[in-house]
């Protein structure tokens, strides 16, 4: 290496020694960085607000509702204040309500959604009104559901059922899962649609094995999203399941479930009955929770 | 050979027939409302590499993706004239595309793995038209994986995802998975753009191979990859083909102004 190129030993050491003065910031520099610790600092705020609120509910929700939480809880069923009741028919009764309920609304959310993106594309009427109505059905309040529900499968057959109240949850996850499918079949690039037709590959099996199967997570975590949503829902199933004290698995008769349990018993006058709703609570948020967490996971590997 | 022993066929850039894989006659094609090639007039000689230049928009990409019908995914693109492949003009209605396109393969600009291992890109296609015992599905893959020189660098790991593979694997991997249904002509829009020079400079080597076998067209904006791998240039301006003709004399001296102009890099 020769001198010229290293400043430190050429003649000019002792201008390179000290600053020219152009290093200092002047006022407006000065007043743009403190904009900017300023506004940083407020988004902190802001984003501990919201970590605030779901550390306190998840807090409250284990201080009180740990303590109800015993083997009894989950094995025994509802009953009479004082009794010693559980939650356990509450429980198998949202399984099998959001179980049936995702068998509905998986299989036709999955088509619909295949439907608007693989046919549906943009200058097809049918396509944006069926799109239109999926983005409506995701804001409606999901009490009308349930009062929609309540008219067509409650009223003609005269009494609640659990199968109403599985209806009423499968069109509330519906327009969820077509517009996550949707989204992420569109996500698929153009290039992996024509390389499988390039091959002589017939459309369907393009869009079932190439599009379908690269959009495979997005899908499912749209599908457990749905799911989520559905444990955690009250309203869809006043009118519809009503909710029922005593273990039924009779999909035609009223079913209790865990929310409907937790709405019936928090304002109830009976201390063991409150303590259940806290129970109930903690269960419900921390199923949630899970499936949130499994998304989470299992869309990072 | 001098330009005066060159018969007339030559001179509008037909090839003689019994070796014509593809033979395109007055083409037109039209996006909707615009037409994007005019009158175009080519033979594909039978295993040989036709390079197909030109600027951006010119129409050489919509030529090659006539060959396979492709376009016939998007409604509003249609073509008039008449390509004929085996006896048959492709443009007719009749053709099963299916067929038409494990005849006549494609790779894509961008590498396009399936979300599948690497042993499953292969076999794909492969199980659309033939059906095939295992034993004889392993010597396809790894036949066209030989072929390709992927061989070596995938045999421990047919198993794994092929998009962990490195952009020109993949690349070579479409290759392999294109010529896996055993096609005729092998269409390439543009294969090495999106590679590093190491694995363009393979699968052009890779092209000097697969042309004994295959009828191979071409896309690039490669002047020099279209002078080192092509047999015939064709070069094509605003829809039209200006000039036809082996690689040597379009580069060395072509008959028009315009592909002078742009192989020396005055426009385009």
């Amino acid at each position: 290496m020769t001198a010229s190129v290293t400043p430190a030993s050429s003649s000019g050491a002792g201008r390179t020694g000290s600053d020219s003065g152009r290093w200092r910031p002047g006022r407006k520099a000065m007043r743009r960085q403190m904009l900017d610790y300023v506004a940083t600092g407020v988004s902190i705020a802001a984003g501990s607000v919201l970590l605030l609120v779901l550390v306190s509910i998840l807090w409250t929700l284990l201080s009180r509702g740990l303590a109800g939480l015993s083997w009894a809880t989950v094995t025994h069923r509802m009953g009479p204040p004082g009794s010693g009741g559980g939650l356990a028919n509450a429980i198998v009764g949202s399984l099998l309500q959001t179980g049936l309920a995702l068998l509905m609304a998986a299989p036709v959310g999955l088509m619909c959604g295949i439907y608007l993106s693989e046919y549906g594309r943009k200058g097809n009427h049918f396509a944006s009104v069926v799109r239109f109505v999926a983005d409506m059905l995701m804001s409606a309040p999901s009490i009308l559901i349930g009062l929609f529900i309540y008219q067509l499968l409650v009223v003609p057959f005269g009494h609640f059922s659990g199968f109403s109240g599985a209806v009423a949850l499968a069109v509330l996850a519906l327009p969820l899962i077509v517009r996550t499918t949707e989204d992420m079949l569109c996500l698929v690039p153009t290039a992996m649609r024509e390389a499988g037709a390039a091959l002589g590959a017939a459309r369907w099996r393009v869009i079932l094995f190439l599009c379908l199967r690269s959009a495979r997570k997005g899908v499912t975590t749209g599908i457990l999203l749905a799911l989520a949503r559905m444990g955690g829902e009250t309203a869809p199933l006043l009118f519809t399941s009503l909710g029922n004290q005593t273990m039924s698995t009779d999909m035609t008769r009223p079913m209790a479930s865990l929310p409907i349990a937790i709405y019936q018993y928090a304002g109830a006058s009976y201390e063991d009955w409150v303590q259940l709703a806290w129970t109930g609570a903690l269960l419900v948020t921390f199923g949630v929770l899970l499936i949130n967490i499994t998304v989470r996971l299992s869309s990072r590997h | 050979m001098t330009p005066a022993s060159m018969s007339s066929a030559e001179l509008s850039g037909k090839a003689p027939a019994q070796d014509v894989a593809l033979a395109v006659r007055d083409l037109n094609f039209h996006y909707g409302s615009h037409h994007a090639l005019h009158g175009i007039s080519l033979d594909f000689p039978a295993r040989c590499v036709t390079a197909m230049i030109g600027p951006s928009g010119c129409g050489k990409s919509t030529l090659l993706r006539v060959f396979n019908k492709i376009y016939a995914l998007y409604p509003g693109q249609r073509a008039t004239g008449e390509v004929m492949f085996d006896g048959r003009n492709i443009l007719d209605d009749s053709i099963n595309l299916d067929m038409l396109r494990s005849r006549i393969g494609m790779v894509f600009q961008k590498p396009t793995p399936f979300p599948m291992s690497i042993y499953d890109n292969i076999a794909f296609g492969v199980r659309l038209h033939e059906k095939l015992g295992r034993t004889e599905m392993d010597e396809r893959v790894q036949d066209v994986l030989t072929r390709v020189a992927l061989w070596n660098e995938v045999r421990d790991r047919l198993n794994a995802p092929a998009t962990g593979l490195s952009g020109g694997q993949q690349q070579r991997l479409c290759i392999a998975r294109s010529i896996a249904t055993r096609p005729e002509v092998l269409l390439l829009d543009e294969p090495t753009s999106a590679l590093d020079p190491i694995s363009t400079a393979r699968i052009e080597e890779l092209l000097d191979e697969l042309k004994e076998e295959f009828t191979i067209a071409i896309v690039t904006h490669n002047m020099q990859q279209a002078a080192r791998c092509a047999d015939r240039v064709a070069f094509f301006y605003l829809g039209r083909l200006v000039e036809v003709d082996t690689a040597d004399r379009i580069f060395t001296n072509p008959r028009e102004k315009q592909t002078q102009d742009y192989i020396t890099g005055r426009f385009g």
